[in-house]
């Protein structure tokens, strides 16, 4: 399995300006952050729809010298926000090659049926909202117990909320909707900060959840554990069925029943990954994942 | 048959109440990075509380103000503990990150450590600031100078 480290931050929004990119995720090294995910905006509903069959969605952005640069302090993921009108891109999203090198797929919908379609059908992992022009979109309580119920997560950006007032109560409004409706099941807070200045830390960000109407246990998964969480759903629906194989250079121990509960255990951190593995051992060397479905190809 | 049993009147019962502090251990982090900081405890003191009744209201600073201060504010190292009742805690915690603003000098607050006693406060921060020395020990040359940042870094003083 792939390695992440607490805590994580899913959406620091690419700038062209690499000097304030770096200043941007030196901030997040001092500050602890372990695991990021760049974020790329993408509008869908400006495109015309004729074109048909063609590619779609933008190519990521290179970040491989960021990637080089911060290879021992930082794991850094990409992720692509689509704003979305209508229902009609699953077809487009189903063909596209593109989307297939991002990491992560956030959706942003504009209006109730684009919010609904998010909640139900959507094929990503993330449901995130405009913080700027404020919550006339809320979320009705059958939608969200459904996309709960797929793994789907709510996200909370907390930057527009430190700048302005405005937005903050906005912000506050969207997640106290979700605290009423659900319990606050299944949120994430992330950064969304343009400067560095607007970072905060992992612990200020457990406390910020406060005001968003989650508990203590809520605040602090919602920088850690769900995270981890939509990166190993997302992994799954990157690779589709995989097979692997599991390569060991010890001597074989049979496993004894303790074993088996720690197998369990990683099981439940899954729920809701529909990924089939044949085995996961604890002294996996080499692991080389064969995607087996025809559609997915992974480079 | 009678059994006597003693059992104390409920008012002198309660009266054995330990008052539930909180400290919380921030960092100062001002906007441009080589900034010196003037820095009063008054002045963190009040910033605070403005933004608590700013976005709690009279009721939030009602709960908070009681057992409110600044216990230590070192401007060099930019360290700085807070106490409060145990109960407006979550008030003064949630509204850290929101603060863009202390006196005049654009900088934002930094958790480090919430503890329920100041000696646990005053280890974690020990500990955090031998760390910051190992990381700027070795860009100082003169030996003279090491032993003056030494000092600075590590000096604590509580009775406030």
């Amino acid at each position: 399995m792939e390695q992440t480290k607490p805590f994580y931050d899913f959406c620091v929004p690419f700038n062209k300006d690499d000097k304030q990119m770096r200043a941007i995720l030196n901030e997040l090294v001092e500050l602890g952050y372990k695991t990021i995910a760049i974020d790329q905006s993408f509008d869908h509903s400006k495109k015309d729809a004729g074109k048909r069959g063609s590619e779609m969605f933008p190519a990521p952005h290179s970040i491989e010298h960021l990637r080089k640069e911060f290879a021992d302090k930082l794991k850094i993921l990409q992720r692509i926000t689509i704003l979305y009108v209508d229902a009609n891109l699953s077809h487009a999203m189903s063909v596209s090659y593109n989307l297939r090198k991002f990491n992560l797929i956030a959706g942003q919908p504009k209006t109730d049926g684009a919010l609904t379609h998010c909640c139900t059908t959507f094929a990503g992992d993330i449901i995130t909202f405009d913080p700027v022009a404020g919550s006339r979109l809320l979320v009705n309580r059958k939608a969200y117990q459904v996309a709960v119920r797929r793994g789907m997560f709510f996200e909370i950006k907390y930057a527009p909320a430190i700048a302005d007032s405005n937005n903050r109560k906005d912000m506050i409004k969207l997640a106290q909707n979700y605290s009423i409706k659900g319990k606050s099941k299944n949120i994430i807070i992330s950064s969304g900060a343009e400067h560095e200045f607007q970072l905060r830390g992992p612990y200020d960000v457990a406390n910020l959840a406060f005001i968003f109407g989650l508990s203590e246990d809520q605040g602090k998964n919602a920088v850690d554990r769900f995270c981890r969480q939509i990166f190993l759903r997302a992994e799954s629906r990157r690779l589709g069925k995989t097979i692997m194989f599991v390569k060991g250079n010890g001597p074989i121990v049979f496993s004894d029943s303790s074993d088996e509960n720690q197998s369990e255990e990683e099981d439940d951190e899954m729920d809701g990954v529909v990924t089939e593995m044949s085995k996961d051992g604890e002294d996996e060397q080499e692991t080389d994942i064969k995607p087996a479905n025809k559609r997915l190809k992974v480079e | 048959m009678y059994i006597s049993v003693s059992i104390a009147p409920r008012s002198l019962r309660c009266n054995m109440v330990r008052i539930k502090n909180r400290y919380i251990a921030v960092q100062i982090v001002p906007y441009a990075t080589k900034q010196t900081l003037h820095l009063k405890d008054h002045i963190l003191a009040k910033c605070i509380l403005q933004n608590v009744e700013k976005h709690y209201g009279v009721y939030g600073l009602g709960v908070v103000e009681q057992g409110f201060r600044v216990k230590y504010c070192n401007e060099r190292t930019k360290i700085a503990v807070i106490r409060c009742v145990h109960r407006g805690q979550r008030f003064v915690s949630s509204m850290l990150p929101l603060i863009t603003l202390i006196g005049d000098l654009r900088a934002k607050f930094r958790t480090l450590y919430i503890g329920a006693t100041i000696i646990q406060c005053n280890k974690f921060i020990i500990k955090h600031q031998k760390q910051f020395l190992d990381r700027f020990m070795g860009q100082v040359e003169s030996a003279k100078e090491r032993q003056d940042l030494f000092k600075r870094v590590m000096e604590l003083d509580m009775d406030r």
